[in-house]
């Protein structure tokens, strides 16, 4: 028996698309009928059902936050939004070139201020407010350093067409799995621009000349780039993330999943979210002696729901 | 006494002890091995104990500040017993969490009950809405509101400057009686149709042009789009349309982006529609216009017979979808005739009219 060198590790998930469907239904409509307002509730009530049907090593994961906390944050979001929207509206309404322009510069600053701050709010807040086994997750990262980052890669990424966007994609992971804990347990992210520049351009091609049907070879190839260079650290012990998806799975799972949203007119969305969380969690495997039992506590509290409903409106699909 | 198996965290390390949970008068016992195999426990006071909310049957608790210790129980027989021997307390709260543990024949009905919401909301709610709104905007911001719509759709088209100084000067020998500035815009298309934008640009295709034979039939179709034009039928199809746009995003926002797709062009293409209602209305403002100007009201009967007569064409179907046409309205516009008795002949009008016949004949 190898059984020590070949230690591996899989998350699992148990949520059924039954359970799932119900609390949308609530949620959507309590959500209706409140005019909104009931959103920031409706999703920690989602979330809290995703957490608690993750599992690793026989615990369940554990959402704590909570609709009052994201309220706040929700309502700042919105204003936000809408002043944002309304100087672009007015601008528009003006006919007057130069005001329009002065406008659409506005809102899209604002817009590359936004998104970093919220991506940055999101993280700290959705991190310290997940557990497992009593132990937060955290985010050490530096709202300034990431905010900097981040404007400075968009703007070479709109200077060089795009082409910087593929380091730019891979800083980031760097810089957030850099900064990411649970209890004492550290990450890193090992992936590489240039690498991952050649493998979006030749995925792109191959797309184009196959009509389509290399695109799920290439997001097979996405998820083990993002999975495979993930590392964590437990003291001086290293463990590596790998992944085992294969492009007839993502073909199943994309197709299905296509069906099932399709025929039933979007009812059946909570069925095909399962399944595609299945599969995710199906094929990631963490590769490495883990000591289950000794993560320590390390993380604090953190209170600013902003960054999570921002994230959201914005729609950059975090995590 | 009452002991209950459980799985406690203390809060520090990631160990998942076994423990046995005893119920207390005022505090809970926890009692596990540690590592080393010492028997331990933990003594929790009863108000530092906080139930966390779940879906599961998991019943889990916390208690202290943090970093938390935490205790997972799986015994259904728990709640029970906890209302039993605290019964001050209620540790279960009936909170809106709790209608997620509804059945599924509830749960089946309030799906029901959200697509029934969402399609009255969708059918009844945003029109009444986007007329209300609609009746608040100032003319002169939609006005300027449809200006830049206009501008932004011009670019899609090939203008036909010519015909569109004949037909603007033909229009301005009628009085439609509105307060809104009307500029008609005459495009190359085969098309036969034409489209009112709010605050008075009317966008009408040669097309239709071409295949009318009388100044009554051009002065009708010209007369309906400024009756859209000056009961804001155009504003409040295009709030509708945007108010459609938002909700279906706001709705699918967390859904997914396929159906966001599909329901967008099916939104547009619903949206681009005048109601029968709104044609109805748009016709009669457009007779009295022709009763008080003297036309003969037979031009829209012409109007409407060369549109439904080609009916096989298909280049007729663009103005008939966007404006529909029913045998409702062919009639009200003969029964309109019999009741006109002033029509008079106006010779200027008519030569205007030759003159636009002649711009379009002379391109061939
Ligand atoms: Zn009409």
């Amino acid at each position: 028996m190898e059984l020590h060198q070949n230690e591996t590790r899989q998350l699992s998930f148990h949520g059924e698309g039954a359970k799932l469907f119900g609390i949308y239904i609530v949620n959507i409509l309590l959500t209706m009928v409140t005019l909104g307002i009931y959103y920031p509730w409706a999703k920690a009530a989602l979330l809290k059902y995703m957490y608690e049907e993750s599992e690793f090593e026989g615990s369940r994961f554990t959402f704590h936050g909570t609709g009052k906390e994201m309220f706040k944050g929700f309502i700042k979001a919105i204003g936000i939004f809408i002043g944002l929207y309304g100087i672009l509206f007015l601008a528009a309404l003006s006919r007057n070139f130069t005001i329009t322009m002065l406008g659409v510069a506005v809102f899209y600053i604002g817009l590359l201020i936004l998104v970093p701050i919220a991506i940055h709010g999101a993280l700290r807040y959705r991190t310290s407010r997940s557990s497992w086994r009593g132990i937060h997750f955290g985010y050490r990262g530096d709202r300034k350093e990431f905010l900097n980052m981040f404007i400075v890669g968009s703007l070479i990424t709109i200077f060089t067409f795009g082409i910087y966007g593929a380091w730019f994609v891979i800083e980031i992971r760097k810089y957030i799995f850099k900064n990411l804990r649970f209890g004492n347990i550290t990450f890193s992210y090992e992936g590489e621009g240039s690498a991952f520049f050649w493998m979006n351009f030749k995925g792109y091609l191959l797309t184009v000349i196959t009509f389509g049907i290399y695109f799920f070879w290439w997001a097979k190839e996405l998820f083990a780039y993002y999975v495979d260079n993930i590392r964590m650290y437990q003291g001086e012990t290293r463990l590596t993330f790998r992944s085992t998806a294969t492009a007839g799975g993502y073909f199943k799972l994309i197709i299905v999943n296509l069906l099932i949203i399709v025929l039933s007119l979007g009812l059946a969305t909570p069925w095909a979210i399962v399944r595609a969380m299945q599969f995710v969690f199906n094929h990631i495997h963490i590769d490495g002696p883990l000591d289950v039992n000794a993560i320590t506590q390390t993380e604090a509290d953190y209170t600013d729901a902003t960054g999570e409903d921002l994230a959201d409106m914005i729609d950059i699909g975090l995590v | 006494m009452q002991h209950f198996s459980a799985r406690y965290h203390d809060g520090r390390r990631s160990i998942a002890h076994d423990a046995t949970l005893t119920l207390r008068p005022d505090h809970w016992l926890i009692h596990y091995q540690d590592p080393s195999g010492e028997l331990t426990s933990a003594r929790w006071t009863l108000p530092g104990i906080v139930t966390d909310e779940n879906f599961s049957d998991l019943f889990i608790f916390r208690y202290g500040s943090f970093p938390q210790q935490t205790i997972e129980c799986k015994d259904r027989q728990l709640p029970a017993a906890l209302t039993q021997h605290y019964p001050d307390r209620v540790f279960f709260k009936k909170g809106i969490s709790r209608l997620f543990k509804l059945s599924n024949t509830a749960i089946a009905g309030m799906a029901v009950l959200v697509v029934a919401l969402l399609g009255v909301a969708y059918w009844y709610g945003l029109p009444l809405l986007a007329s209300a709104v609609a009746s608040r905007v100032p003319v002169s911001a939609e006005v300027e509101m449809g200006d830049t719509m206009y501008e932004n759709l011009l670019h899609g088209y090939d203008v036909d400057s010519t015909l569109t100084v004949k037909v603007n000067d033909f229009a301005r020998s009628i009085d439609f009686k509105t307060r809104y500035p009307i500029r008609v815009t005459v495009v190359r298309e085969k098309d036969a149709n034409a489209f009112a934008l709010p605050g008075g640009n009317i966008v009408v295709f040669d097309g239709i042009l071409r295949k009318m034979k009388t100044k009554e039939e051009l002065a009708a179709l010209l007369a309906h789009e400024v009756s859209h034009v000056h009961y804001r039928h155009s504003l409040r199809n295009v709030l509708r349309s945007l108010g459609g746009y938002l909700f279906l995003s706001i709705l699918l926002n967390d859904i997914n982006g396929i159906v966001t797709v599909l329901a967008d062009n099916s939104n547009a293409l619903a949206n681009l529609t005048y109601s029968r209602e709104l044609e109805t209305e748009a016709d009669q403002k457009a007779m009295a216009i022709f009763q008080s100007e003297g036309l003969n009201i037979k031009g829209f009967v012409d109007l409407f017979t060369m549109l439904k007569g080609e009916h096989g064409d298909m280049t007729n179907l663009k103005l008939l979808s966007t404006h529909p046409l029913t045998e409702d309205r062919l009639r009200a516009a003969e029964a309109a005739v019999k009741g006109q008795r002033n029509v008079k002949e106006d010779a200027g009008l008519e030569r205007k009219w030759e003159d636009i016949e002649r711009g379009y004949h002379g391109d061939e």
